[in-house]
């Protein structure tokens, strides 16, 4: 059963807990981001089950009023599926870093991509492992020094963006603190989608993160998708312009698929009904078994 | 790129400038006391301090415009509320930082009052109700007051010691 209230402020949706961020940090922005998005939406605390996994940004469900599981480090997707499936009338939102969606956690994006749960996975991307004092991460930029790699990375960052795109996700888009109003319309548009919404953020890590990746940089970089008249239905489009990840921020949504391909929960719940329909009566199921 | 949505300046009337200016203060208000949190759990006070000093100002702002507010409207429903507002007033998240100087909290917060000035001057631009005009000049001007105290404060403190607060940071180790 899903409640629908429009008067729900923001801070209905904060939590007492004080969060540890540093002071500057992106997630700040991502977590007041979430409040609007969740004011909007409209649906109680009490219905709604944040995920995440481990790391800085996967603090984020303690910050809110939902039901939370700050989880495994790079588990918050299969726990957000289970409990889906569980409880198919939850609104299930998860999250996490780069670290914990693309590396150790990695294996699981695409095989929640294809399973298309309606879930929204909020990605807090800021290039480094922030928690554990700056090491490289899966999409730090190729030549970046860290203390895991004094001499420069050697390796090309993951694409989150292409990585999704292409394992056939239906709602991708791109947002940054740096951006408040477009973030909020973002994380909200992610939530009303009818399946699995891949939401990255640009988050920048103010500690250990690059000077050009702070907030003040993007505020004076980033391009607005629909400013550039960028046609969210257009798949091609949209992994053209996923190329330019780590060179080019492009915020707003990159696609949306018009036509809404039906949910693993969705097709269940139908598999069920129909077995049900098929489904031979308590009393004769022995029939099956013994022959009279 | 506009701090506020869904306002129309020019057909805006007094009832709804009164409640704009009040969410305006509870904004820079609620994010004051936030980073006063942040210095608080950072270990930085004189910034504490700062901060906690300058959420008691904006809550006192606050607290005059609502009681106008009552005076003139009483408890009519109004259409602005917070999800309209992103940071008129209230400073930006980045621009805090552990171990900053007391300098670096009063610049952040002259910067806060400069932007808050540059909205509703801004917004005069479009305002055509006259009484919205008055209001609006009125904060525009104490807006320009504000900027003038922070300014004397920053202009009594020491000079910082030239020391980055990023050298405070621990280490970075390897795994």
């Amino acid at each position: 059963m899903t409640t629908a209230t429009a008067t729900l402020a923001p801070k209905a949706f904060k939590s007492e807990l004080k969060p540890i961020w540093c002071p500057g940090c992106g997630d700040f922005g991502v977590v007041q981001a979430l409040y609007r998005a969740l004011s909007a939406i409209g649906r109680p605390a009490h219905e709604i089950a944040f995920i995440s996994g481990i790391g800085c940004s996967s603090r984020i469900p303690g910050y809110t009023t939902a039901y939370g599981f700050n989880s495994v480090h790079g588990r918050a997707l299969p726990i957000a599926q289970g409990l889906k499936m569980a409880r198919p009338e939850l609104l299930v939102l998860a999250a996490g870093g780069d670290g914990d969606g693309f590396s150790i956690g990695g294996g699981h994006l695409p095989h929640a991509v294809r399973r298309n749960q309606n879930i929204t996975y909020i990605v807090m991307d800021n290039q480094i492992y922030g928690l554990t004092k700056g090491q490289l991460s899966p999409t730090s930029p190729k030549g970046l020094k860290t203390v895991t790699s004094v001499d420069g990375s050697l390796e090309n960052p993951v694409n989150p963006l292409m990585y999704v795109l292409t394992y056939g996700a239906p709602f991708v888009a791109q947002g940054t603190p740096a951006d408040l109003p477009g973030l909020v319309e973002i994380i909200e548009a992610a939530i009303r989608y009818p399946g699995f919404a891949f939401v990255n953020v640009q988050s920048p890590c103010v500690t250990f993160g690059e000077p050009e990746q702070q907030i003040k940089t993007q505020k004076a970089t980033m391009e607005s998708l629909e400013g550039m008249g960028h046609d969210p239905g257009n798949l091609i489009e949209a992994l053209d312009l996923s190329r330019a990840y780590g060179t080019t921020l492009h915020t707003g949504l990159f696609y949306r698929s018009p036509e809404p391909p039906p949910t693993f929960d969705s097709l269940v719940h139908e598999r069920q009904q129909r077995m049900m329909a098929d489904a031979l009566p308590r009393e004769r199921i022995l029939e099956q078994f013994i022959q009279r | 790129m506009s701090p506020t949505k869904g306002f129309d300046f020019a057909g805006l009337g007094l009832k709804d400038a009164l409640d704009l200016a009040v969410l305006i203060e509870e904004e820079a208000r609620d994010r004051y006391l936030e980073f006063a949190d942040q210095m608080e759990l950072h270990h930085t006070p004189e910034a504490e301090g700062f901060f906690g000093y300058m959420a008691r100002n904006e809550e006192k702002h606050r607290v005059a415009l609502a009681s106008r507010r009552t005076e003139l409207f009483g408890d009519a429903p109004g259409t602005a509320n917070r999800t309209m507002l992103f940071d008129v007033e209230a400073p930006d998240y980045d621009e805090v930082r552990a171990f900053m100087t007391p300098r670096q909290a009063l610049e952040s917060a002259l910067r806060a009052e400069e932007k808050a000035h540059a909205f509703f001057a801004a917004a005069l631009l479009e305002v055509r109700d006259a009484s919205v005009r008055v209001l609006f000049e009125e904060l525009c001007a104490e807006e320009l007051e504000h900027q003038a105290l922070v300014q004397g404060q920053i202009e009594q403190l020491p000079p910082d010691s030239g020391l980055d607060p990023a050298d405070f940071a621990d280490d970075p180790v390897g795994q």
